[in-house]
């Protein structure tokens, strides 16, 4: 009884989830941010409820089943707009996003209230290498380095720091493609020393991201200026939510997506830059890091660029752009604190052109020079920019090197627009902002 | 004697680690449910449910741990706490343990808890607890220093190392105000002390979790009330230390020390939640650059205070 009694009072905390994001996953994670009744947790080992939202790519099929066997059990998965795999028995899938809340508190009740199953273990309870160290604990062997463990060599000291010269040893490890500070998809092969980084290669690049359809449009035929700002201000806004949710302003990140919710050309960003610059952001966050010098910007181009010094804008180029009076704003540093500057600088002007726009009518001229908010496309989409991280991040802190991936755009464009199905981003209801602040 | 001596005084140091982590959990979700965090359900239940679903969970393994030293860990961090809660004096003859050398013992807590946070890293035998930990002991020693040179600043008036004299030795003049550097020093020192909020580095957001990214179930739970009790416990080291303790008209002493003590969680929650996480290597410079000299003032100060 006194079990029954603990998991009915369990099953009265919002929803502990785990989403492992697949194609254009990061929708659903949006959504479910702003949902009172979720928590979404950084680590799988918090969960309950193991999210796979979106499709999966057969190559992330692996780590998806390691990242499933690291919840505690009981816990349940649940599949958004993705086959869940065959083998495993009593899984729901759900495609429609305004379900999805619902469908996961059903989930994570029927669990804690023992109407459904815990997930089955899908890989064996073992190493996956063979114990190859000598000695109990390793530390046999020559110069107490014990072999290989675990298939593994000891973390001992092969390489010289780059910093300081202090030297610690060595930690390689490879991480992602389902870690939250990642772009979605993205994988990598890193070597630490301390909390240092002293080698990145990305394994993996990040999925291709999906732009708003009226960029697609835009390549086609003339569109409203104030239509294709407000999309550009979202993405911005939706990249900057994921920034300052890892700097640690839960509240400020919160409000940049809410504010992306629900942006019209009345929308402004005061508040949102008063209360970052109020609480220090600019100062005490890790956000020093990450220079990207002319060349390398011009690779990735766009914001990132601009951040960097350089004045290329494509909409410089249009007719309609430039009867507005538009000039392209930039930075000079060059760094992750630029890049955010530059962001906010953007969101501020394209709320402003999205204003003006919208008040004279004003459309698009040019359809085979579009600047999207991910950089310049000409002939080509932007494309992976992922190689930049391992020219840039050896030698930051991990705090830092996080950061500056937050702080960079680097997921191609993908060649089809979003689905008419998640087009447009769901609204959440006014209320929630009153509600939260009761509870 | 007994009763008095062990029974009672364990007690209300159980009763304190209990009611103590409850009161942060339901601040601190009001706190964030004021700043927008969408919520669902009573804050006083959600807490409650919060430890119930983890006391249901199992603990989970990795890849060899050191066990005994992973499940240690936690439970080492709330006796740290206890200590802590223990030498806080409520009135002149309320306290668990009235300790001539307490202020001392305090700093021997603050020492330890580098010792077990560690620990708690290292000994999951993975990577961003392991990452969390080196951090901890890499920023652990220049929170100390601070903390130490501020406590033997609210000694030098009362001569003595007992928080009861401490306080006994405010009746005239709060430390808050006799040394203005005192608190404030104190406060940033705790919150790093605590490793909450901005000065989160050992289990901080960019580590998933840190030393507790790796921990599911009954170990979480005791090190979540755990870091939760510390950092009641040092509210009421500063509440002893600053705010006189006990010392006030019209109401009885220990409701005093719990009203000065919600105002100093209620400071330390909110920095919590309104500031970013500082970059380790500015947090180190901060600490050695900026507090540590400020520190040496408050003691220059409080000694020619004392002297005068």
């Amino acid at each position: 009884m006194a079990v029954n009694w603990l998991r009915n009072l369990a099953s009265r905390r919002s929803v502990p989830v785990f989403p492992v994001l697949g194609v254009q996953g990061d929708k659903a994670l949006r959504h479910l941010t702003l949902s009172p009744d979720i928590e979404l947790v950084d680590s799988p080992r918090h969960a309950s409820v193991l999210l796979v939202a979106g499709e999966i790519p057969a190559d992330r099929f692996e780590p998806l089943r390691r990242v499933h066997d690291q919840l505690p059990s009981p816990f349940t998965t649940l599949w958004f707009r993705c086959e869940p795999w065959p083998h495993l028995e009593s899984v729901i899938r759900v495609d429609d996003l305004d379900v999805l809340p619902a469908a996961l508190v059903t989930a994570y009740r029927e669990l804690m209230k023992g109407r459904r199953e815990s997930s089955p273990r899908i890989l064996p309870d073992k190493p996956p290498n063979p114990w190859e160290g000598e000695g109990d604990f390793g530390q046999g062997g020559e110069g107490m380095m014990g072999g290989v463990p675990y298939g593994r060599p000891m973390a001992m000291n092969m390489e010289d720091d780059i910093r300081d010269g202090l030297t610690l040893d060595s930690l390689t490890f490879r991480l992602g493609p389902f870690f939250f500070a990642f772009p979605p998809g993205m994988a990598a092969e890193i070597t630490l020393q301390g909390d240092l980084v002293q080698t990145w290669k990305t394994q993996l690049v990040a999925y291709p991201q999906s732009l708003d359809p009226v960029f697609f449009t835009a390549r086609e035929r003339p569109v409203p200026i104030a239509e294709l700002e407000l999309a550009r201000a979202r993405h911005h806004l939706h990249r900057l939510y994921r920034g300052l949710h890892l700097a640690g302003l839960e509240s400020a990140s919160l409000s940049a997506l809410r504010l992306a919710q629900n942006l019209s050309t009345t929308s402004t960003l005061d508040g949102l830059h008063r209360y970052l610059s109020r609480s220090g952001f600019f100062r005490l966050a890790a956000i020093k890091g990450g220079v990207l010098g002319p060349e390398q910007a011009r690779r990735i181009g766009g914001p990132a660029a601009r951040a960097a010094g350089l004045d290329e804008d494509l909409r410089s180029d249009d007719a309609g752009y430039r009867r507005l009076g538009f000039s392209p704003v930039s930075q000079a540093g060059g760094d992750t604190g630029a890049r955010w500057r530059q962001v906010l600088a953007e969101i501020d002007q394209s709320l402003q052109l999205a204003r003006q726009a919208e008040r004279d009518d004003m459309t698009t001229s040019e359809v085979d020079r579009i600047e999207t908010p991910r950089g310049p496309w000409l002939e080509k989409r932007p494309e992976d920019a992922s190689a930049l991280l391992d020219e840039i991040l050896p030698g930051q802190e991990w705090g830092d090197a996080l950061a500056t991936i937050a702080s960079l755009d680097v997921a191609a464009v993908a060649e089809a627009s979003l689905d008419t199905q998640t087009a447009s981003e769901p609204r959440i209801t006014n209320t929630l902002d009153s509600e939260g602040g009761r509870t | 004697m007994i009763v008095e001596e062990l029974v009672l005084p364990v007690l209300m140091v159980f009763f304190m680690l209990a009611a103590g982590a409850y009161t942060v959990a339901v601040l601190d979700r009001v706190i964030a449910g004021a700043l927008g965090t969408p919520q669902a359900g009573s804050v006083w239940i959600v807490p409650l449910a919060r430890g119930a679903w983890l006391m249901t969970q199992h603990a989970n393994a990795t890849e060899a741990p050191d066990w005994r030293a992973w499940r240690l860990a936690p439970a080492l961090y709330l006796s740290l706490a206890a200590i802590g809660l223990a030498v806080v004096p409520w009135s002149g003859s309320l306290v668990a343990t009235d300790l001539a050398t307490s202020v001392v013992l305090w700093g021997s807590v603050e020492a330890l808890a580098t010792v077990v946070i560690f620990l708690h890293g290292w000994s999951a035998n993975a990577l961003f607890a392991l990452i969390g930990g080196y951090r901890y002991v890499a920023l652990g020693l220049s929170y100390i220093l601070i903390s130490m040179f501020v406590l033997i600043g609210v000694a030098l008036p009362a001569e003595s190392l007992q928080f009861t004299q401490v306080v006994a030795s405010q009746g005239e003049l709060w430390n808050l105000i006799r040394q203005p550097l005192g608190l404030p020093l104190f406060l940033i020192v705790g919150l790093g002390m605590t490793f909450w909020g901005p000065l989160n580095l050992a289990d901080s957001a960019d580590l998933a979790g840190g030393t507790a990214a790796e921990i599911s179930g009954p170990p979480r739970l005791v090190w979540d009330v755990a870091r939760a009790a510390m950092l009641v416990a040092f509210s009421g080291v500063a509440t002893s230390a600053f705010l006189g303790g006990w010392l006030g008209p019209w109401l009885p002493g220990p409701l005093w020390v719990v009203i000065k003590m919600l105002a100093v969680l209620l400071v330390l929650l909110l920095l919590g939640r309104l500031l970013p996480r500082l970059a380790p290597e500015r947090c180190v410079t901060l600490m050695w650059v900026v507090l540590l000299p400020l520190s040496f003032i408050d003691l220059v100060w409080a000694g020619v205070g004392a002297l005068l």
